[in-house]
C-alpha cells in the first residue's frame, strides 16, 4: 500500500482521509482542503472564524463560548477550504467533552492545516495547547491574535522569532478589526498546499524516566503500524490510559489513519476533485 | 370551597406521610429496599468479601468475624455460611472456613467492583474520601458485568484503587499486597504510604484526618506499644499502633523532589496583591480537577498573584501567567506555595 | 495478523510501560510543557514599559466585584435591562398586534368568506393555527430584539464573567457550580437557549442542576402574564402615580424570587438525588473588550432571536390549533374545553387559580406567550359573556387594560387569583421547546421528567399554600 506514497503525496491529497471526516459528520463534495480551527477559549477564536468565512456566527466576551462545532468555507487561489471552528480548550489531555470533540478532530479528522488561534497577551498558557497539536499535527500555522490589545498592555512579540521556535508559521492578528485576516488566508494555503514546509517543535524537556517509557512504546507502535504520523503523541496517550485512544488501537482504527493513501478502497469514497 | 385549615391540616398530613415514605436515606421506602437487599445477594457477597480479605492477609476468618464485619448476629452469620456452602462457594470444616475457587472468583469480581467504582469516586466525581467506601459498598451489588467492564474502560483500566488496594482483572487476576504494615516498619527509613484499608470506617477516618493516603511518604520517629509516631505532611503525627497497622508502606528510594514533607502556605493564604511560587499541587487533588488546574498553568514554580476576592467572599481572583483565574478556596488550599515577598 | 491481535499487543506493552512510567505521569508531562511554553514564550515576548500608566481592566474589576458596589450594581444592571427591554417593547408589540391581528387576519376572514371556504377550515387555520403564530411574534419579538442585543452587549464587554465570579460562593453553598450564574441569566431570555448553553459546565452532576433549575430564571415568554397581571391587580391597588412602579416592582420580585428558587432547588437537589461536593471550579475573567454594537446588534438578533422566534412559532402552531379545536368540538351540551374547565375548576379553586387557567397552561405548554391570550378567550367563553371577545377559539387580546379588568372580574378573579397566576407562571413545567432542548442535551428520559414535573408540582404545592394561608387570614 505505500506505493502510492510520496514524500508529499499522501498528506497533501484531498482524498486521502475522506472517509474518517465523513465519518465525523463533516460534507467533503465542495472542499479541496480543510483547515481545522484550535485555540484556548477566549482568544477570539470565533472572530478569526468569522473573518475567514465571512459568517456571523455569534461572539462572545465569555469562555467556553463555542460549545458546537461550526463549519463555514472559503476559497482562495483556486482552493477551496472547509473551515472547522472546535470548541475552544486549554489542552487536549484532560479529557473534558469540549476537549475530546476538539482532540478527535485534530487527530482523527487529519485536517490538512490546523489554525491554532492564540492570545498574545497570554502567550505562554496559549502554547500549552500549541505544543500539544503540534505533537499531533505537522502542518500548523498560529495566528497571534489580540495583537492590539498585548500593544495596549504594553507587550512586544517577536512573531519571526516565535515562528522559529515552534518551526511552523505564525501570522499576527487583530482579527476584530480584521488585520492579519489575508495574510493567514495565503499562508494557510501556502501549507495547505505544501509550498511552505513546517517543522513542528516537539518536546524537548522529559524526564528521563518519561523518555524511556515512551521510547519503548514508541519502538512497540512503530513495529506494527510503521506508516503512523503521530506515533509519540499515541504512546503519550497510552501511557495516560486514554480511553479514546486504547479504543482507536484495540478495533485498529488507529491502523487506519496510517492506511489512508489513494486506492484504498477503505477510505477513498466518490469524492473527486 | 374547602375549608382552608382543613386543606392545610390535609396536606401537611399528606407531606408528612410522603416524607416518613421517602426522606432520603431514613425514609421507610429507603430503608424497607436495604433489608430486602441485605436480606439476599448483598449481605451473600460481603461475606465471600470478607472471607475473600482474610485470606489475601493470611489470617483465619471464623463465624464471630463474619458476624461483626456484616454486622448481623452469630446465628445469622451461620444461616449465611450454611447458605454459601450449598450454593458451593464455601467450605466449611470444624472452624475452618475456606473459600472454593468459585466463591473465591465470585468474591474477587464483586471486589474488582467495589475498588474500580472507588477509583471513578475519586477521578470523575467531586466525592469526598470518607465518602468512597461506602457508596462503593451500596454500587457493588447493582453493577452487572457489562456496567463494571465499560466502567473500568472509560476510566482507562486503572491497576489500583484509590486507597492504594490492587484491582483484580476481569481474569480475577490480583497483584500480591505490597508493603508492611507502618506499625511493623523501621525507624529512621523514609516510607512511603502503598495502602491504607479502609475498614472499619471510624478507623479509617483518623487516617484520613492524618492526611495519609497512598504516595505520601513518612519519616518514622518512634514505634512503642502505646503508640506511633512519624512525620507526614509537614507536621508531626501520632497514631495507635492498631490503626498504624491498617496503612501499609514501602521504603521509599526515589528522590525527594515530589513529596509533601515540609510545611508549605497555600494559594488560599494570599491577599489580595500578595503573590507566591507554587511548590505543588497537593495530592488529595486528582482526576479532572488537578489536570485542569495544571491546564491553566499552575505547576511547581508557577508566579501567582492574587488579584481580587468576590464580594461574596469567595472565589478568589489569581493572575497565574498573565490571565486571570477565579478559584475556589477548597481549591486554592490545595495549591501549596512559597510566599514571595517583593509586592508587584 | 487481525486488527485486533495487533492491537492487544500494543495495549499489553502499554500497560507495562505504565508501571515504569509512575503514577505521576501526567504531572511529569505537563511540567515538560509548560517548561517548553515558556522558554519559548521568554525568548519571544518584551516589555516595552514595564507598567501601563492607568489600567482600565482591573480598575473597573475592583468596581464591579467590589464589597459594597458589587451586588448593588448587578441589581441595577438587572433592572435597567428589564425596564429597557418591558418599557421598549411595548410600542412595537402594539404595533405588530394591530398589523397582524387587527388589519391581517381581518383580510383574511373577509377573503376566505368571499372565497366560501367552509367555517371549520377557515377558522382551524386563521383563528386556530394563523392566530397562534401572530400572537408569539407580536408577543415575543419586541422584547426578545430589545433583550438579546444588550445581553450580547454585556456579554461581549466581559461583564457577565464578573456575575458568575460575585455570585459563585452562593452556588458553592447550593453544591452548585459558579457558571450556573451564566446560564441562569441567559435563561431569563429563553430557557431552551440556556439549557444548551450548560455546556461550559464539565461536571455532569452540576451541569444536570443548572439544567433542572433554568426553568427558574423567568423566560421572556412568560413576561407578559406578568406585567399584565401585575399592572391591573397589583398596579391597580397603588396610588395612581405609584402604579407604574408598583407593577414593575412586583414583577422584579418574582425575578428575584425565581433566583432564590434557583439556590434553594440547586441545594435541594444537589443534597438529595444529584449528592456530591462542588466539583472544582475555575473561571477565567477576560479583559474588557469594547463592544462593537452595531455588529452585535446584527448578529444577535440573526443569531438568538431569530432562531428561538422560528422554534417558538413551530410549537405554537399545534398549540393554536388544539385552542380552536378544543373550544369547537362539542361534546354533549359543551365543548371540549368548558368540559375540561368545569372538570378542574374545584381543582384550581384549591390551588387559588381556576378552571380556565389550568387549562390554558396546558394548551399553552408550548409556547408560554399564548397564557394570557388563551385565558381572555377561555374566559370569555365560559362566562359566556355576551359581546365580548371574538367567538369561541378566537385569542384575543385586549387593548385596554379596564375593559380586560371587567372580563377576569365577570370570571371570578380576586387579587389572589392574580397572584397565584404570576407565582404559578414563575413556577411552572418549562415550555415544550426547553423540554425538547432538555431532551437532546441529556438524552435522559429520567432528568427531562424530573426537569418537566418538578417545578409544577413545586407551583401546585405553592399556590395550594398561598391560597389556603391566604383564605385564613383574609
Amino acid at each position: 500500500m505505500a506505493t502510492e506514497t510520496t514524500a508529499e503525496g499522501c498528506e497533501a491529497c484531498p482524498a486521502h482521509h475522506a472517509g474518517n471526516l465523513i465519518k465525523l459528520g463533516v460534507n467533503m463534495s465542495n472542499w479541496d482542503y480543510v483547515v481545522a480551527l484550535a485555540g484556548n477559549p477566549n482568544t477570539g477564536k470565533s472572530t478569526v472564524f468569522n473573518a475567514l468565512t465571512g459568517l456571523r456566527q455569534h461572539t462572545g466576551n465569555w469562555p467556553g463560548k463555542t460549545v458546537v462545532r461550526a463549519e463555514g468555507g472559503f476559497s482562495f487561489g483556486g482552493g477551496r477550504y472547509k473551515l472547522v471552528d472546535l470548541p475552544g480548550t486549554y489542552s487536549l489531555l484532560s479529557t473534558s467533552l469540549d476537549e475530546e470533540v476538539a482532540r478527535d478532530f485534530i487527530l482523527f479528522g487529519q485536517p490538512d492545516v490546523t489554525v491554532i488561534v492564540v492570545d498574545a497577551t497570554r502567550l505562554e498558557r496559549n502554547l500549552n495547547l500549541v505544543l500539544q497539536v503540534l505533537e499531533i499535527r505537522d502542518r500548523a500555522v498560529v495566528c497571534l491574535n489580540l495583537m492590539d490589545e498585548a500593544k495596549r498592555h504594553g507587550l512586544q512579540i517577536d512573531d519571526r522569532r516565535l515562528a522559529r521556535d515552534l518551526g511552523v508559521p505564525v501570522v499576527p492578528a487583530a482579527a476584530r478589526q480584521g488585520e492579519g485576516i489575508p495574510l493567514l488566508i495565503e499562508t494557510l494555503a501556502q501549507v495547505a498546499t505544501g509550498q511552505v514546509v513546517c517543522k513542528p517543535h516537539r518536546l524537548k524537556n522529559e524526564t528521563p524516566a518519561m523518555r524511556k517509557a515512551i521510547d519503548r512504546l514508541v519502538a512497540k507502535i512503530e513495529s506494527v503500524y510503521p506508516d503512523l504520523p503521530n506515533i509519540r503523541w499515541v504512546a503519550l496517550r497510552l501511557l495516560e490510559g486514554d480511553k479514546r485512544i486504547i479504543e482507536a488501537v484495540r478495533t485498529g482504527e488507529l491502523g487506519d489513519l496510517s492506511r489512508g493513501t489513494p486506492g484504498d478502497p477503505g477510505t477513498l469514497s466518490e469524492v473527486t476533485r | 370551597m374547602a375549608d382552608p385549615v382543613t386543606a392545610l391540616v390535609v396536606a401537611f398530613a399528606l407531606v408528612a406521610i410522603v416524607a416518613f415514605l421517602f426522606w432520603p436515606h431514613r425514609g421507610y421506602y429507603w430503608r424497607a429496599q436495604r433489608v430486602r437487599r441485605l436480606g439476599g445477594r448483598a449481605l451473600l457477597e460481603d461475606a465471600l468479601k470478607h472471607l475473600y480479605n482474610f485470606e489475601y492477609r493470611s489470617q483465619p476468618a471464623s463465624v464471630e468475624s463474619l458476624g461483626g464485619a456484616l454486622e448481623v448476629s452469630q446465628n445469622e452469620a451461620a444461616d449465611l455460611l450454611v447458605r454459601a456452602e450449598e450454593r458451593g462457594l464455601v467450605k466449611v470444616e470444624g472452624a475452618v472456613i475456606r473459600l472454593t475457587p468459585i466463591g473465591r472468583s465470585y468474591a474477587l469480581r464483586i471486589i474488582r467492583v467495589h475498588r474500580l467504582y472507588e477509583h471513578y469516586l475519586s477521578e470523575e466525581t467531586g466525592v469526598t474520601e470518607e465518602d468512597w467506601h461506602r457508596l462503593a459498598e451500596e454500587r457493588e451489588h447493582d453493577l452487572d458485568d457489562a456496567d463494571v467492564d465499560q466502567l473500568a474502560f472509560e476510566m482507562g483500566n486503572p491497576a489500583y484503587d484509590p486507597h492504594g488496594d490492587p484491582i483484580p482483572t476481569v481474569d480475577g487476576e490480583i497483584a500480591p499486597q505490597r508493603g508492611v504494615p507502618l506499625s511493623e516498619a523501621e525507624v529512621g527509613t523514609p516510607v512511603t504510604v502503598v495502602h491504607v484499608e479502609d475498614e472499619p470506617e471510624a478507623v479509617y477516618a483518623q487516617i484520613v484526618a492524618e492526611g495519609l493516603q497512598p504516595g505520601v511518604r513518612l519519616d518514622l520517629i518512634e514505634i512503642t506499644p502505646e503508640r506511633v509516631r512519624f512525620w507526614a505532611n509537614g507536621t508531626e503525627c501520632t497514631l495507635a499502633p492498631m490503626i498504624a497497622s491498617n496503612v501499609a508502606v514501602v521504603s521509599s528510594t526515589g528522590p525527594v523532589e515530589d513529596e509533601e514533607d515540609e510545611f508549605q502556605d497555600t494559594l488560599a493564604v494570599l491577599r489580595p496583591g500578595e503573590s507566591g511560587e507554587v511548590v505543588r499541587i497537593s495530592r488529595r487533588c486528582r482526576g479532572l480537577a488537578r489536570r485542569r488546574l495544571m491546564d491553566l498553568g499552575i505547576l511547581p514554580g508557577t508566579e501567582i498573584l492574587a488579584e481580587m476576592i468576590s464580594p461574596s467572599g469567595d472565589p478568589t481572583a489569581y493572575r497565574v501567567r498573565g490571565a486571570t483565574v477565579a478559584l475556589r478556596k477548597e481549591q486554592a488550599l490545595q495549591i501549596q506555595i512559597n510566599r514571595t515577598l517583593e509586592a508587584h | 495478523m487481525s486488527a485486533e491481535n495487533r492491537g492487544e499487543e500494543i495495549l499489553s506493552e502499554a500497560a507495562a510501560v505504565r508501571w515504569e512510567a509512575g503514577p505521576n505521569f501526567h504531572d511529569s508531562l505537563m511540567e515538560t510543557i509548560y517548561t517548553d511554553a515558556s522558554q519559548v514564550a521568554d525568548r519571544a515576548v518584551s516589555r516595552t514599559d514595564e507598567q501601563p500608566r492607568f489600567d482600565l481592566d482591573r480598575t473597573i474589576d475592583r468596581l464591579v466585584t467590589s464589597r459594597w458596589l458589587g451586588f448593588p450594581m448587578m441589581l441595577a444592571i438587572l433592572t435597567v435591562v428589564f425596564w429597557l427591554t418591558i418599557e421598549g417593547a411595548n410600542l412595537p408589540s402594539g404595533m405588530l398586534a394591530t398589523l397582524l391581528i387587527d388589519n391581517i387576519h381581518t383580510t383574511l376572514k373577509a377573503g376566505s368568506a368571499e372565497l366560501g371556504i367552509p367555517w371549520w377550515l377557515d377558522g382551524f387555520l386563521l383563528d386556530g393555527v394563523y392566530l397562534a403564530m401572530a400572537w408569539v411574534i407580536a408577543v415575543m419579538l419586541p422584547p426578545m430584539a430589545i433583550f438579546f442585543p444588550i445581553f450580547t452587549l454585556l456579554e461581549d464587554f466581559g461583564y457577565l464573567p464578573r456575575v458568575a465570579f460575585n455570585l459563585d460562593n452562593l452556588f458553592r453553598k447550593s453544591g452548585a457550580h459558579g457558571k450556573q450564574a451564566l446560564t441562569m441569566s441567559m435563561g431569563f431570555g429563553c430557557n431552551a437557549a440556556a439549557i444548551v448553553s450548560t455546556r461550559v459546565i464539565d461536571s455532569p452532576r452540576e451541569r444536570l442542576i443548572a439544567i433542572v433549575t433554568n426553568n427558574f430564571a423567568l423566560c421572556n415568554g412568560r413576561w407578559p402574564t406578568q406585567i399584565l397581571v401585575a399592572s391591573i391587580f397589583i398596579g391597580g391597588l397603588a396610588p395612581q402615580h405609584m402604579a407604574g412602579l408598583v407593577s414593575a416592582g412586583a414583577v422584579v420580585g418574582i425575578a428575584v424570587l425565581g433566583i432564590l428558587l434557583t439556590f434553594v432547588v440547586s441545594w435541594a437537589l444537589s443534597n438529595t438525588i444529584l449528592k456530591g461536593e462542588a466539583s472544582a471550579f475555575s473561571l477565567e475573567l477576560p479583559p474588557y473588550r469594547p463592544p462593537r454594537v452595531l455588529q452585535t446588534i446584527y448578529t444577535s438578533i440573526i443569531d438568538r432571536t431569530l432562531i428561538v422566534l422560528w422554534r417558538a412559532v413551530i410549537f405554537a402552531v399545534p398549540a393554536g390549533a388544539v385552542i380552536w379545536l378544543s373550544s369547537n368540538i362539542i361534546v354533549g351540551d359543551a365543548s371540549l374545553a368548558e368540559h375540561f374547565i368545569n372538570f378542574t375548576h374545584p381543582f384550581g379553586l384549591l390551588l387559588g387559580l381556576n378552571g380556565v387557567i389550568l387549562l390554558a397552561y396546558v394548551v399553552a405548554i408550548p409556547a408560554n406567550e399564548i397564557v394570557v391570550p388563551t385565558i381572555l378567550m377561555l374566559t370569555v367563553l365560559s362566562a359566556k359573556m355576551a359581546g365580548m371577545g371574538e367567538g369561541a377559539g378566537v385569542m384575543f387580546e385586549l387593548d385596554s387594560e379596564t375593559t380586560t379588568a371587567a372580563i377576569f372580574q365577570a370570571g371570578g378573579w380576586t387579587l389572589l387569583t392574580a397572584v397565584n397566576l404570576m407565582l404559578f407562571s414563575l413556577i411552572h413545567n418549562p415550555c415544550s421547546t426547553t423540554i425538547y432542548t432538555i431532551w437532546k442535551e441529556t438524552r435522559s428520559a429520567k432528568w427531562t421528567t424530573i426537569s418537566a414535573l418538578l417545578p409544577v408540582g413545586m407551583g401546585f404545592v405553592v399556590c395550594f399554600l398561598v391560597a389556603q394561608v391566604w383564605r385564613l387570614l383574609m
